[in-house]
């Protein structure tokens, strides 16, 4: 039986290759392969899963746009790979008043097209993300009022609240700077079509869902980058992504999933590289209701869902456990608290005790890409006896029942996982833990004080002892289990090195090219 | 959708007017049929949920959302909307795409080409695959070549395009590294997607010749023909082809419709700019103005090659013009 398989599947192929003869009949098209043959110089390709949704930087919010346009526009402060905050299009910052944040520019910084990027720019771009008529999607600024010139390199941002947080906002498209002489030569529908920033690189071309081309920009203020071209390509399918870095079309393949950068192990002259991410993921717990109210079930499910079990099984390792929902290398991360310890049999005592010996029947909201993740964590939920049905959902369904009037839109439980882009740990509580935010299912008198405390405080000290506490509260009353930080995932020939940062967002100026 | 044969058999003895007048007729159908799709499409992408909510980060605060709607005009009355939207039709002013922020034509004019492009190559490598194969198996019916050619068939039809795409990449991209495994541009981007499109189509139409093809050659005139001493060759292309093209043209017409439907999967396989992929996305973010327009294009399609196919048939089929 065993040795006419081979004769056949090889008939099979060669019937295949009778199909694409024609292909065969043009060699001379075929060396023309490739999106950038031709282009001089060293070009550095990366396929992300979908194109920039607009190239104006203030109407967009998504993270493949922001990939795409960091390279071209800066923002006033920025994040080394250190994670750090630094100078970006400002040198310094300072709040004068609580209500007030001043901003020292960068002197010299022209954009793309000459224009100087000053004050006066600078607070053009705020105000102009600030209209309603821009119908911007960045929220960030939620508390700013406006931005004023206070001289020809210093802007002042006007809040109507204390907002602490405001230099780590304005490293994201908050603080993007673009340019005002040319947008009103050109309009808003002009600049989206050819953009014009301040960034490493200059924008080039733009075929939607085929490929987006930059060059390096000789005149950059922080120096030009060490290869000539930049291309974004979108492959929306993982497989296709991978299969085109084995044909040597793309260098990186960025946003892959654990279990899809498995496909290639062990394919020469490509590899996986994981670092560090912080999207943070966790269960949201309807603590108004049913079994849920009890402290006892919720801290029961924290013991019985096994994270590090979880991690290796389902995530291939690509995750780091989390204490409670602040990752890591947020600013009020307090290492001193530790994650809860997975005990089985603590778990069902704790269940026994509520009154819940046979456990209970419930049930868990996912995204359809996280059904991996969610079937796990049900069957780990069965061992101490909680029956929880897995709902799946595709992702304009979740969003629309997340920020719906009726918290409980989602079920009793829900898959969630946030990106706190500003590195601090506000991010991540700002609309789920005080009773009156959007997605909390929780009221505890003591969360809200803490949340006030390092919401309108300005001072950093104040704010990580608030934030400390409402950590020991939140792993204590546990309405939430807490589960990991994901790994960014790239999957890349041996042409690039660069090291990303754990926002992971796509900034491709310090990267170096192997010709 | 209107079956070709009982409205081509109404047909009128003057041919002129009555071809005129039909054409008038199904024109003004078509018309009708198009305004029913609008009016369905507004309906249903509204049932489908609020773009606000996808456009917006979901720690977005309710007086963000509310400002967001009112600048997209989305606050408004849905009876308003939608009367603005059919006024908007007739002069093709089908509104703003919310995500893209330009009109949604431009948008969907942009992809137009590459979706005919890969559409009508798939289309090609079908007809070209399909009308040998499906000639050749009739000619040997019940031998071993015609059961060979229609065991293909049976493959080629019970394959999905996805799949077929990506073995597609893996042989021609990944081992033996002769053509892009995605991306737009020269003829070599379009050689696999084109052949996986073309894939279940190639055994629809193989499979309906065949059987057309075995119809008609057992048929009197064949008789005379081979009584008049042509030869097989000649009977087949001379007198079988014409006749057995009839349901095969209308087969073909509607495989103008699945080969758009089913470039929605062989475009993102291969990452191909075309609308499918735009009706895709568009369907995700929930932006309405272009998911409308989408659909009207796809639906109008669909009536356009219809209303040819019925039109070919005066053409191919005399009796078809004769009969009152």
């Amino acid at each position: 039986m065993a040795p006419p398989r081979p004769r056949l599947s090889r008939r099979d192929a060669l019937r295949l290759g009778g199909l694409a003869l024609p292909a065969l009949a043009l060699p001379s098209l075929l060396t023309a392969c490739g999106s950038a043959a031709g282009t001089p110089g060293t070009v550095l390709r990366v396929a992300q899963t979908s194109d920039p949704k607009t190239l104006d930087p203030q109407k967009q919010g998504d993270l493949t746009s922001m990939n795409v346009l960091i390279n071209m526009f800066d923002t006033l402060t920025t994040r080394g790979p250190d994670n750090q905050l630094k100078p970006g299009l400002a040198l310094s910052w300072s709040s004068p008043d609580p209500l007030t944040w001043r901003f020292k520019l960068r002197p010299g910084v022209k954009f793309h097209n000459g224009e100087p990027c000053d004050a006066k720019a600078v607070a053009f771009s705020i105000n102009r993300l600030l209209d309603p008529a821009t119908k911007s999607p960045i929220v960030e600024l939620r508390y700013v009022k406006q931005a004023v010139v206070v001289d020809p390199l210093t802007v002042d941002l006007r809040c109507s609240e204390a907002d602490p947080i405001i230099p780590a906002k304005v490293s994201l498209f908050g603080g993007v700077a673009v340019p005002p002489e040319y947008l009103k030569q050109v309009g808003s529908a002009g600049f989206a079509k050819h953009p014009v920033g301040t960034g490493p690189f200059t924008f080039e071309e733009f075929e939607r869902d085929h490929q987006l081309r930059m060059r390096a920009n000789p005149a950059y203020w922080g120096g030009k980058p060490a290869y000539d071209e930049l291309v974004f390509l979108p492959m929306a399918d993982p497989s296709s992504a991978l299969a085109s870095l084995q044909s040597d079309e793309v260098d990186i393949v960025a946003g892959l999933t654990p279990d899809a950068a498995l496909q290639i192990q062990g394919y020469p002259g490509v590899e996986i590289r994981h670092f560090p991410g912080i999207r943070t993921s966790y269960l949201s717990l309807d603590t108004t209701q049913g079994p849920l109210r009890d402290v006892r079930v919720r801290q029961a499910l924290n013991h019985a869902v096994d994270v590090p079990l979880l991690i290796k099984a389902v995530l291939d390792g690509k995750a780091r456990e989390v204490p409670t929902m602040f990752p890591r290398e947020s600013f009020g991360f307090d290492p001193s608290i530790t994650p809860y310890t997975r005990d089985l049999g603590e778990a069902k005592r704790l269940l026994a005790e509520a009154g819940y010996a046979n456990g209970f029947d419930t049930s868990i909201s996912a995204l359809t890409a996280d059904s991996n993740v969610a079937e796990a964590i049900s069957g780990l939920l069965a061992k101490v006896g909680v029956r929880a049905r897995v709902d799946l959902v595709d992702s304009g369904t979740y969003t629309s029942r997340l920020t719906s009037d009726n918290r409980g839109a989602l079920g009793p439980i829900y898959l969630a996982a946030s990106t706190g882009w500003t590195l601090d740990a506000e991010s991540l509580v700002q609309s789920n833990v005080r009773h009156d935010r959007r997605q909390s299912r929780w009221h505890n008198a003591e969360a809200d004080r803490l949340i006030d405390g390092e919401e309108l405080s300005l001072a950093p000290a104040d704010r990580q002892k608030a934030f400390t506490s409402l950590q020991q509260l939140l792993k204590q009353e546990a309405p939430f289990v807490f589960l990991y930080q994901i790994d960014n995932v790239y999957a890349v020939n041996t042409r690039p090195t660069w090291q990303p940062g754990v926002v992971g967002v796509l900034a491709m100026a310090s990267a170096r090219v192997t010709p | 959708m209107t079956a070709p044969v009982t409205t081509a058999t109404r047909l009128p003895a003057r041919a002129g007017a009555g071809v005129l007048r039909v054409v008038v007729t199904k024109v003004l159908t078509a018309i009708v049929v198009l305004f029913f799709v609008a009016t369905a499409a507004f309906l249903l992408v509204r049932l489908s949920g609020d773009p606000v909510k996808l456009i917006l980060p979901p720690d977005a605060t309710a007086a963000q959302e509310a400002t967001l709607r009112a600048s997209l005009g989305l606050d408004r009355p849905l009876i308003t909307q939608y009367l603005d939207y059919l006024a908007g039709l007739p002069r093709l002013k089908l509104g703003t795409s919310l995500v893209y922020d330009q009109p949604v034509t431009d948008v969907l004019f942009s992809r137009i080409p590459a979706t005919l492009e890969l559409a009508g190559a798939a289309l090609l490598v079908a007809l070209a695959l399909a009308v040998p194969a499906g000639t050749f198996a009739a000619m040997r019916r019940g031998r071993a070549g015609d059961s060979g050619v229609m065991a293909g068939v049976l493959v080629g039809q019970s394959t999905p395009a996805f799949w077929v795409g990506i073995l597609l990449i893996l042989i021609f991209a990944v081992q033996l590294k002769i053509l892009p495994a995605s991306g737009y541009g020269g003829i070599e981007h379009l050689i696999l997607p084109a052949v996986t499109l073309a894939v279940y189509s190639v055994a629809v139409i193989a499979r309906l010749l065949r059987s057309s093809l075995i119809d008609v050659l057992g048929s009197d005139f064949i008789r005379t023909a081979k009584a008049k001493g042509l030869g097989t060759g000649g009977i087949v292309l001379g007198h079988g082809m014409r006749n057995a093209a009839l349901p095969v043209v209308t087969v073909v017409g509607l495989e103008v419709g699945s080969l758009l439907g089913g470039a929605i999967l062989t475009e993102q396989v291969f990452s191909w700019p075309g609308l499918g992929r735009l009706t895709v996305e568009a369907i995700q973010n929930r932006d309405f103005p272009l998911v409308q327009a989408a659909v009207l294009f796809f639906a109008a399609t669909f009536v356009i090659v219809n209303l040819l196919v019925d039109l070919s048939y005066t053409i191919l089929d005399p009796r078809v013009r004769v009969t009152s």
